[in-house]
C-alpha cells in the first residue's frame, strides 16, 4: 500500500498541489489523442473519466474508510435513470438532469447509509448487495413504465449545455471539467480534518469512538460523499451515453467498481481511476478479439489480488522505488541501515521526510 | 465531593454477578488503583466507566453528570480518557496523525463536516499534537507509522492520544502489562510525570510494586465486591484482602 504517500504534510511545497491539479488536467484533455495509440479508440476516454469519478467516490468509501460496498450499483443507476428519465420527459437541458440525478442518489445514500452502517464487514456488504438488488428489480416490473422494463430508458435526445449540443469532443471537455473538479475535491476532502478522521476509523475504530469521536456520523458522511460521486458518474453516463441499461442498477455495477478499484489501487484516490482506464480498455480490447473475455478479466484481476493487492500504484511505487534505490551510492544505503536498526527494532521504512 | 462518584454499580452476565453493587469515590488529583484477582470485575468496571457496557443497576456521576446510558464517545468528550490494556492505537498512521486526531476531537467536538478545510489551518492542532508526543518521549519518532513501534513505545503513543485530550480523569487498563522489565520501569516513570501534572487517574494493575509504588489509595474488588478500600497502608495490612488476594501470603 502506498497511502502513505498521501498524508497531509505539514511542511510541503505550496507547489506540490497545483502541478499534481495541472498534470492531471493534460491527461485527460489530451486522453483522446493518446489511446488511438495503443489500441483503444477516442470515445474510450470519456467512459473511462465516468467510471473513474464512480471508482473515486466509491475509493472514498472502501480505501479510506475501510468499508466494503457491494451496492454502489444503486447510487450509479438511480443517477443515470433520474438524469435519463428527466431528459426524455422534462427537456434537453443537461443541467437540471444532473441536479435531480445527483440530489436523488444522495438522497437515497443518506437513507441506506442510515441503515447499513450500524453493521459491519459482512453483514455491511450484504445490507448494500440487498438494497441495490431491490432498486434493480424495482426497475424491472413495477416501475416499468416509468423505467422502461427490460428495455431500460432508451431514445434519450442529445442533451444541450447553454444552447450547445453534449456530443462528441464538446461532452468530452464537459466530462472532463466534472472529473477535474471531482478529483480536487476528493483530494481536499481526504487531506482535511475529516479525511483524517476517515482514515482513522479504517485504522482503529474502537480508539477512534474513545477518542471523543462519534464514529457513527463520520461513517454516514462518508457514505452520502461517496454516493454523491457514484451519482454524478450515473448521470453523466446517461448523458453520454444517451441510453440507461438495466444493468446500472445491476450488481454486476457494483462489481465492476470494486474490481476498477482493486485493480488501480485502494486508498490511492488516482488508483481506482487508473483501474477504471485498466478494465474498460481491457473489456474493449478483449471482446472485440475474442468472446471468452471475461474469462482473461477474471484472471487479470485475480492476479492483481494475489499478487500485486496495492493495484497498479503499488506497481508504479516499487518500480519507482527500485529506480532510487539503484541510484542510491552504497554509504547512504549504510547509514539507512543503522537509522533502521537504531530506533528500538522499529524499521522506519515508511518515514517520509518533511 | 469527589471527581468520579459511583454508587450501587451492579453488572450480571447470564447468572455471573460480575459487580455487586460497588462503590468508588476518586479524588479529584488521586492516583486510585483497583485491585483484585482474576475475574474480581476489574475490567468490567472500567467498561461501565467508559460506556462500553451498560450496568444493569446503580448511579454514576462524574462532576455531577450522570455517565449512564452515555455512548464512549460522549463520556470521552466529558473529560474521561481510557488507555486499553492491549495498545489501541491508529497503526497504519504515522504518530503525529495519531495525535492530532485527538486534538481535533478536543477542538472541533464529536463530529465536524470540515471536509475542505485546508491542511494548513490545522497548525495550532499539530503543534499540541508533537509537544504532546515530546512529553511521552516520542518526538524523533513524531513522523513514522505506528505499527512499526515496539510494545512500550506503541503504550506511550496510546497514552499521548489520551493527553491530546487534556482529560480530567486518565484510566488505565494493566498499563505495564506484557511489557520487559525496562520498559515496565519507563512507564511508571512516565506515569509518574503525567501525576505530577496534576491529573486524576485510576489504574487496574497486577504488578504490586507499580500498585504501591504509584498509588494514593486503592480499591480491593473480590468476586464482584469491594472487599476494602484505603490508604495504601491500610490494604498493605488488610487481612480480609490478603486472604482473598493471595491466599493468605504477605504482599
Amino acid at each position: 500500500m502506498i497511502a502513505h504517500m498521501l498524508r497531509p504534510q505539514s511542511a510541503e511545497s505550496p507547489w506540490r498541489e497545483p502541478v499534481i491539479m495541472a498534470v492531471v488536467a493534460v491527461v485527460m484533455i489530451t486522453l483522446p489523442w493518446i489511446l488511438p495509440y495503443v489500441g483503444g479508440y477516442p470515445e474510450l476516454a470519456t467512459r473511462i473519466l465516468i467510471w473513474g469519478i464512480f471508482a473515486l467516490g466509491f475509493d472514498l468509501l472502501v480505501g479510506f474508510t475501510g468499508y466494503l460496498s457491494f451496492g454502489h450499483a444503486a447510487f450509479w443507476g438511480i443517477g443515470a435513470y433520474c438524469a435519463g428519465f428527466y431528459l426524455l420527459h422534462g427537456g434537453m437541458n443537461a443541467l437540471p438532469a444532473i441536479i435531480i440525478g445527483v440530489v436523488a442518489a444522495t438522497a437515497i445514500s443518506v437513507l441506506l447509509g442510515y441503515l447499513a452502517l450500524r453493521r459491519y464487514g459482512i453483514y455491511f456488504a450484504i445490507l448494500t448487495l440487498a438494497f441495490a438488488e431491490m432498486f434493480y428489480y424495482a426497475a424491472l416490473a413495477p416501475l416499468q413504465d416509468w423505467t422502461g422494463g427490460d428495455n431500460g430508458l432508451t431514445g434519450i435526445p442529445t442533451p444541450v449545455l447553454a444552447g450547445i449540443p453534449l456530443k462528441g469532443e464538446v461532452i468530452h471537455y464537459f466530462v472532463v471539467a466534472c472529473a477535474f473538479l471531482a478529483v480536487y475535491f476528493a483530494r481536499r476532502i481526504v487531506r482535511s480534518p475529516f479525511g483524517l478522521m476517515l482514515r482513522a476509523i479504517k485504522s482503529n475504530e474502537t480508539r477512534l469512538r474513545f477518542t471523543g469521536i462519534n464514529v457513527y456520523r463520520y461513517k454516514v458522511a462518508a457514505f452520502v460523499i461517496s454516493g454523491l460521486y457514484s451519482g454524478l458518474a450515473g448521470t453523466l453516463y446517461a448523458i453520454y451515453e444517451t441510453y440507461v441499461p438495466t444493468e446500472s442498477l445491476h450488481w454486476v455495477t457494483s462489481g465492476k467498481v470494486v474490481m476498477m478499484s482493486v485493480i488501480g489501487g485502494l486508498g490511492t484516490l488516482f488508483g481506482p481511476m487508473v483501474g477504471a482506464g485498466v478494465v474498460l480498455y481491457l473489456e474493449d480490447v478483449l471482446s472485440a478479439s475474442t468472446e471468452q473475455w471475461l474469462l482473461i478479466q477474471g484472471l487479470i484481476f485475480m492476479a492483481f489480488v494475489v499478487f500485486l493487492p496495492g493495484g497498479v500504484m503499488e506497481g508504479l511505487h516499487r518500480i519507482l522505488s527500485w529506480i532510487a534505490w539503484r541510484r542510491t551510492d552504497l554509504p547512504e544505503i549504510e547509514g539507512r541501515r543503522q537509522a533502521r536498526e537504531g530506533a528500538h527494532g522499529a524499521a522506519p521504512l515508511q518515514q517520509r521526510s518533511r | 465531593m469527589a471527581l468520579l462518584e459511583a454508587s450501587g454499580v451492579t453488572k450480571r452476565f447470564a447468572g455471573l454477578t460480575a459487580l455487586d453493587h460497588v462503590d468508588l469515590q476518586v479524588e479529584e488529583g488521586s492516583v486510585h488503583s483497583i485491585i483484585g484477582p482474576n475475574g474480581a470485575g476489574k475490567s468490567t468496571l472500567l467498561n461501565v466507566l467508559t460506556g462500553s457496557i451498560r450496568p444493569d443497576g446503580g448511579t454514576i456521576l462524574f462532576d455531577g453528570q450522570s455517565l449512564i446510558s452515555r455512548p464512549p464517545y460522549e463520556i470521552n468528550q466529558l473529560g474521561i480518557a481510557r488507555v486499553f490494556q492491549s495498545p489501541e492505537i491508529f497503526p497504519e498512521l504515522r504518530l503525529v496523525d495519531n495525535v492530532t486526531i485527538a486534538a481535533l476531537a478536543a477542538r472541533d467536538g464529536s463530529f465536524r463536516l470540515n471536509a475542505l478545510q485546508h491542511p494548513r489551518r490545522r497548525g495550532e492542532v499539530r503543534d499540541l499534537a508533537e509537544e504532546v508526543l515530546a512529553d511521552v518521549g516520542l518526538k524523533e519518532y513524531a513522523r513514522f507509522v505506528a505499527k512499526h513501534l515496539s510494545r512500550g513505545d506503541k503504550r506511550r503513543l496510546e497514552l499521548a492520544i489520551c493527553l491530546a485530550h487534556r482529560p480530567r480523569l486518565l484510566l488505565l487498563d494493566e498499563p505495564t502489562a506484557g511489557m520487559s522489565h525496562a520498559e515496565t520501569h519507563s512507564t511508571v516513570e512516565l506515569l509518574k510525570k503525567i501525576s505530577e501534572m496534576g491529573m486524576t487517574k485510576i489504574i487496574i494493575e497486577h504488578d504490586m510494586d507499580v500498585v504501591f509504588t504509584l498509588s494514593s489509595r486503592i480499591t480491593v474488588l473480590h468476586q464482584g465486591r469491594v472487599i476494602a478500600d484505603g490508604a495504601p497502608e491500610q490494604i498493605r495490612g488488610d487481612e480480609a484482602v490478603q486472604e482473598a488476594y493471595l491466599g493468605g501470603a504477605h504482599l
